[in-house]
């Protein structure tokens, strides 16, 4: 009996096409803003963790701590506390830490020749290139003679290359750094590969010199602005966090003076924010729903007023209550249904559009499609009671003689 | 006795006005009579025809069906009483619109929870053949004419061989002739045995039963056997 009453509920919604079409909006268009939202969110999250991810793995950013500003004074970083010796002992009392490498960074004017360039130009140490998986693609990057040496050499990032010495090979050519109302000459000796745009910035872009450069020559300090350390194994970078911390803290006698940040603490913030952003959107998507669940109210009732003579012939053959029941509720039910699969289908289409534009991969996760379709259902069912049971409880008499 | 109504009443409050639409009604009727039940509107004849059809319940006497007080059963066991013992023909033939005459004759089946849809169609087709409708059963009801829809409804009465065939005005929207016909398909039934009631006001067609029972203000006014 009940593929009778299927079939019934399915030709009724066949015989008003656009009307069934209509009333079924709400939810194509709920479950479809569910779906593409939740796998927009998704996306956006992988892209953006597969960034971090492009750091290099199991990455730590110390920095120095912000002291809090009283009165009528900003609050400021603690800029005085790192070293380059204090990086050293840092990887000799952390076991878990095996590389570390400064932060600092300056802007300038790169020129050569005609060509001029205003970039970033990071001060390196050799283990840049392990920490942040960064090689050279042709020439050497910085080595510890440089370093020690305080050499005025500088490695351009591809595409630096590109707009400094287009057309010609910059290896051994020199460049002119203007920084700080000063002019520095460098000799290249390395052109980075290609690595993309990154959560960093544009690594293309930018040039690198000796950290002792940029703090001898440029700075004229000995502090830097913080450290990347990095530790053996994403399974160590919990233990080198704690080691980072314990050790700093001993030496400088206030844990307030640093912060660590490590890339796992970073990863689960992001993929908490976009969580929390996609449940957001999904929520007020879900609303949509809910207003697609009272369209369908809307149409169930004119179409039980509609069919109240249909009620009353179906009850003087023997139709009970519940039978008539399940049939409008089976109506809504398809309603809601079969709208969800079509509002499926446009979310997967929305999804995948967004997906092509932001140029990340398209993630349509079970849980959305079935979490978005059993919602419509359940909003079908809910909205479809009201309706159903006031056909059911048509007295017959009364619904024979309607006209 | 196939019907015994004994002191039956039926009362309508609507708002501050009481209707007595049934008095004090009480007959019987045996297995295989043809009886009319006519009256002027108003006379609760259709109130009658609602109880007798189990569409309605009684305020109060009793009525027998196949020796079951029907008069207090539950909303659900009416339903099934309608589905199993009652066919009902109307004046309005009552189809369903959408669905085929093969399909509409099959309703009462679906709802019986007979089974096999193959052997659903074989006997509508066969009821369909009773009443001498042999083609167009795959078309829809607004594509035949009102004796054939008549048929359809006679058809569908039968597909359950219920006990009684109630029929309301069965020839009330139906030109002379073909309103013969059709009484000439309840004269059929009735000679094989089916037992019918027919709700009329046209003496004419009343005159055909072999028993009238006339209705009045509730009351039964006068109940004889013709011929």
């Amino acid at each position: 009996m009940i593929w009778e009453i299927l079939r019934m509920a399915i030709d009724s919604l066949a015989v008003n096409k656009m009307r069934s079409f209509l009333s079924m909006l709400g939810i194509i268009i709920g479950v479809g803003a569910v779906i593409a939202i939740v796998s927009v969110g998704s996306g956006a999250q992988s892209q953006v963790t597969s960034e971090i991810s492009q750091l290099g793995s199991n990455v730590i950013m110390i920095n120095p701590g912000i002291r809090r500003g009283s009165g009528g004074r900003i609050s400021l970083q603690a800029t005085d506390v790192f070293t380059m010796e204090l990086a050293d002992r840092i990887l000799q009392n952390c076991p878990s830490v095996t590389r570390i490498m400064p932060n600092l960074q300056t802007s300038g004017l790169l020129i050569a020749g005609e060509n001029n360039y205003q970039t970033t130009v990071v001060g390196v140490t050799p283990v840049y290139q392990q920490i942040y998986d960064h090689y050279p693609a042709r020439g050497q990057f910085i080595t510890d003679e440089y370093l020690t040496n305080v050499s005025n050499v500088i490695v351009l990032g591809s595409g630096l290359a590109e707009e400094l010495f287009p057309g010609s090979d910059p290896l051994g050519q020199k460049v002119k750094l203007y920084v700080r109302n000063r002019h520095l000459v460098f000799v290249v000796v390395g052109v980075m590969e290609k690595k993309g745009t990154g959560m960093w910035g544009n690594l293309e872009n930018q040039a690198f010199i000796p950290v002792s450069v940029l703090l001898k020559k440029i700075n004229n300090r000995q502090f830097v602005n913080g450290y990347i350390a990095q530790a053996a194994e994403a399974g160590a970078a919990k233990a080198a966090v704690a080691e980072i911390e314990y050790f700093l803290t001993s030496y400088m006698g206030d844990a307030s003076k640093f912060r660590i940040t490590s890339q796992e603490q970073l990863l689960e913030t992001i993929s908490q924010v976009t969580g929390t952003l996609s449940i957001m959107l999904g929520g007020i998507a879900g609303i949509s729903l809910l207003v697609g669940g009272i369209g369908i109210m809307n149409i169930m009732l004119v179409s039980v007023t509609e069919r109240t003579r249909e009620i009353g012939i179906r009850k003087a053959l023997g139709a009970k209550n519940r039978h008539i029941l399940t049939q409008f509720l089976i109506e809504a039910l398809a309603m809601s249904g079969f709208g969800g699969l079509l509002g499926i289908g446009l979310g997967w289409l929305g999804a995948a559009g967004v997906a092509k534009l932001g140029g990340w991969p398209l993630v349509v996760t079970n849980t959305s499609v079935l979490v978005a379709f059993s919602f419509a259902l359940f909003v079908g069912l809910f909205f479809g009671i009201y309706p159903a049971r006031k056909a059911a409880k048509l007295d017959p008499v009364i619904a024979l003689g309607y006209e | 006795m196939l019907i015994e109504v004994v002191h039956l009443q039926k009362i309508y409050q609507m708002g501050p006005v009481r209707v007595e639409a049934l008095k004090d009604v009480s007959f019987q009727i045996a297995a295989g009579e043809f009886v009319a039940i006519i009256g002027p509107s108003g006379s609760g004849k259709t109130t009658l025809m609602h109880i007798l059809g189990c569409l309605d319940q009684p305020t109060a006497g009793h009525y027998f069906l196949d020796g079951q007080d029907v008069s207090t059963v539950s909303e659900n066991q009416l339903a099934e009483i309608r589905n199993k013992k009652i066919g009902f023909v109307f004046q309005q033939f009552n189809l369903l619109p959408k669905e085929t005459i093969l399909r509409n004759v099959c309703v009462p089946l679906v709802y019986a929870g007979f089974r096999g849809r193959r052997r659903q169609l074989e006997l509508a087709t066969k009821a369909l053949n009773q009443v001498g409708l042999g083609e167009r059963l795959h078309h829809k009801p607004n594509e035949i004419s009102g004796g054939q829809k008549q048929r359809v409804a006679i058809a569908r009465a039968l597909i359950n061989n219920p006990a009684l065939i109630l029929a309301d005005e069965p020839t009330g929207n139906l030109d002379t002739k073909t309103g013969q016909e059709i009484m000439g398909i309840f004269h059929k039934l009735n000679q094989e045995g089916h037992t019918i009631i027919m709700v009329t006001h046209d003496q004419e067609i009343a005159a055909q039963a072999k028993r009238v029972i006339q209705i009045r203000d509730g009351l039964v006014q006068r109940d004889e056997v013709i011929a």
